[in-house]
């Protein structure tokens, strides 16, 4: 694994249970994903890119093949650990808890990955500010909030452990383009400045064109 | 923490399913309360019942076997011989059957018929006496008595009654027409006991050792005896052999009915009190003479019934005897309690299946209702025994405010439930008393009827009124209840959790 490799896709195919014998959603796929660096991962509808995000952040670990974070087997780890301690996830839908405020929804993601020593709600409003969000927004609930300002919520929640790894599933799907470029800056930021490995599941050219790797996956 | 946090954040935020589901709670806890309670206060009274009137085994004939082996007998000789050939038990057999974790103390009573060359029996002047009764009622044209067979009494029959009289007197004289019954402790003696024999000169001697006894008054007032005099026994298979005893007291019974003609023909007056030890001495005197040993174990519970008559048929009773025991009678006493305590137990046992099932179907519509919370929890690492337990602890505080406060209200109510239940329990058992007096004429004892005298009633008073109270075992009892059902309810949870994916339960949310 070259020095930067955070991440390895090895070899890894996947089908889902209830499809036939020679259905793999996935076949053979291998990526290798550094830190530092912005990855689109590009392709049609049904070529396997949620799926791919799905075992990359561990939310399905029954799959041929192996996935290595740090030169660690994902079917070998904690995956909860892994899940919020060093990876980030961000969903189209921005999957946040809707009767929390903004800034318990960030707070609660520090708590579940543990994190002691800080003060949470420091951390957490500092980091609505690195995304662009206001302060006097932190105690509103999130359905209140614009798309893309939930996103934002998203981004620093996926942050707030501070992971090595931000894993994003069409972020700016349901956003303007105005919002997506801010969005996508957020992202590239996070590349160069913090050293973060950023990988993004799109259908966008926009996306695809401001990133420095780009994969794309067809139907196998 | 943060658990705890969300949990009590998650209550406040479905107030009104918390809200239904605490009020489900009390009214289950509420109903658990009162039940507990009344279960509670039985218990308490049957145990105190055991206690106090005791669990008593004895050893008596097995009439069965008896009817069996004389069936099989060719003749009436060897009926008799096949009587006569079956070991009485012993003392040392006594010993050895109360040498048993099942026994907490015991105690035997001897009786043995003598004669006696300076006591003249009290029966034959009252026999006398209804001989004269009978031909006066035969003068007012023959009497009906009531509870009789037959209301006609002549003087035919008065005739008849004098001759079986005399018959009656030799037969006794050859068996001896005193029944000499010998304790060996105080424990043993229990007409003294429960009050139908009273000392009203003397004392019974308490070293159960010395050559004394007490006797009835009619007994003393016949023989014109007091206390210190000495009598004379003789031995009814040989006048030869005789024991003295010195008078130490002179008892009289204690019957309400002392007009009733049945009381006439009873022994009892010719009864002789002493010791065993007198008794074994008398015994060791001539080999002809034979006394009945009854023992009486006193068990240390009612569960250990069956296991002590099995240990001791074990043990090598034989065939011909059984381990009885009083066990009917304090149940018999303490019918009315177990009734409300069968009725209680059910009670509770539905009010948990129907509070369980209800409390299961809405957690499983809770936990339906919160399954993207579920899945987002779980997707940003959150483990499923953390979710798990943040729905549990959920359930548990509003479980534990419900049973607070159905406890309070269970502990207000039950008193009044409980006695109210038990009040229709007693009028039933008062009704069945009367039906069996009723089936012996009504007024065959006289007053106060058979109740006294039936079926476990003798000695032992029905239980009339219970003290329900909540206390810190009931209390304990709901806590565990609670508990239990907080589990049982969230066994929907658990399992629906451990089953969802989170990333189907996201995918089907987007």
């Amino acid at each position: 694994m070259k020095k930067n490799v955070i991440l390895k896709i090895d070899n890894v195919s996947y089908r889902y249970k209830d499809a036939k014998k020679d259905e793999y959603t996935l076949k053979n796929v291998n990526y290798e994903f550094e830190l530092g660096k912005t990855y689109a991962i590009k392709g049609k509808s049904g070529t396997g890119k949620t799926t791919l995000l799905s075992l990359i952040s561990g939310l399905e670990n029954k799959y041929e093949g192996n996935i290595f974070y740090k030169n660690e087997n994902l079917k070998k780890i904690n995956l909860d650990k892994y899940r919020n301690t060093y990876i980030g996830i961000i969903f189209q839908s921005y999957n946040l808890l809707p009767h929390l405020t903004a800034l318990e929804n960030i707070m609660l993601s520090m708590d579940i990955s543990n994190l002691k020593g800080i003060n949470k709600k420091e951390k957490a409003l500092s980091l609505m500010e690195s995304v662009g969000l206001d302060k006097s927004l932190a105690n509103r609930r999130v359905l209140k909030l614009s798309g893309g300002e939930q996103q934002r919520i998203a981004i620093a929640r996926s942050l707030s452990y501070n992971p090595d790894i931000i894993l994003a599933d069409e972020p700016t799907g349901n956003l303007d383009k105005e919002t997506e470029d801010e969005i996508m800056k957020i992202f590239e930021n996070l590349a160069k400045k913090e050293n973060k490995c950023v990988i993004i599941v799109t259908h966008s050219k926009n996306v695809s064109d401001n990133v420095d790797v780009v994969y794309e996956m067809k139907k196998s | 923490m943060y658990i705890f946090k969300n949990s009590f954040k998650s209550i406040s935020r479905n107030k009104g399913r918390n809200i239904l589901i605490g009020i489900i709670i009390i009214v289950i806890s509420c109903a658990c309360a009162v039940t507990l309670s009344i279960l509670n206060a039985a218990n308490k009274i049957v145990s105190s019942y055991e206690e106090k009137y005791q669990i008593k085994a004895s050893i008596g004939m097995n009439r069965e076997k008896l009817v069996e082996s004389f069936k099989e007998s060719s003749s009436g000789e060897d009926m008799i011989n096949s009587f006569n050939n079956i070991e009485s038990v012993t003392k040392e057999e006594i010993e050895k059957y109360a040498d048993s974790k099942y026994v907490s103390s015991y105690y035997y009573t001897y009786t043995l018929n003598m004669n006696s060359s300076n006591l003249k029996e009290a029966t034959d002047s009252l026999v006398k006496e209804t001989t004269t009764t009978t031909t006066r009622t035969e003068t007012f044209g023959g009497g009906n008595y009531p509870g009789r067979p037959d209301g006609n009494y002549g003087g035919k029959r008065s005739t008849t009654t004098t001759k079986k009289t005399e018959e009656i007197k030799n037969l006794k004289a050859e068996n001896g027409a005193f029944k000499l019954i010998g304790y060996n402790s105080y424990e043993a003696m229990t007409d003294f006991i429960n009050g139908s024999y009273t000392i009203t000169s003397g004392e019974v001697s308490s070293d159960f050792e010395s050559n004394t006894c007490v006797i009835s008054e009619e007994l003393a007032s016949l023989n014109n005896i007091e206390v210190g005099d000495t009598i004379t026994l003789t031995s009814p298979k040989d006048s030869k052999i005789t024991y003295e005893l010195t008078v130490s007291g002179i008892y009289k019974e204690n019957t309400e009915d002392s007009d009733d003609m049945t009381n006439m023909f009873s022994a009892s007056v010719n009864d002789i009190i002493t010791n065993s030890n007198v008794i074994e001495s008398i015994l060791a005197l001539s080999d002809d003479l034979n006394a009945e040993l009854n023992p009486t174990f006193i068990l240390t519970s009612s569960d250990v019934v069956d296991k002590f008559s099995e240990e001791v048929t074990g043990k090598g009773l034989s065939e011909y005897y059984q381990v009885t025991n009083n066990l009917s009678e304090v149940e018999s006493a303490t019918e009315s309690i177990n009734n409300v305590k069968t009725f209680a137990t059910t009670f509770l046992i539905i009010t948990l299946i129907i509070g369980g099932v209800v409390l299961f179907v809405i957690n499983m519509i809770n936990i339906r209702e919160r399954k993207y919370e579920i899945g987002v929890l779980r997707t940003i690492g959150m483990s499923k025994f953390k979710v798990i337990s943040e729905f549990v602890i959920e359930l548990l505080v509003v479980t534990i405010f419900g049973l607070i406060i159905g406890a309070g209200i269970g502990s207000l109510s039950s008193v009044k439930i409980a006695n109210s239940l038990l009040e229709n329990e007693i009028q039933n058992s008062t009704s069945n008393v009367e039906k069996i007096n009723s089936n012996f004429g009504g007024h065959m004892f006289g007053e106060g009827g058979p109740q006294n005298k039936i079926n476990g009633l003798v000695t032992i008073e029905k239980a009339d009124s219970i003290n329900a109270v909540v206390d810190i075992k009931v209390l304990g009892e709901l806590l565990l209840i609670g508990v239990g059902l907080t589990f049982i309810s969230s066994l929907a949870s658990m399992i629906s959790i451990q089953r969802f994916s989170p990333l189907e339960i996201l995918r089907e949310r987007s």
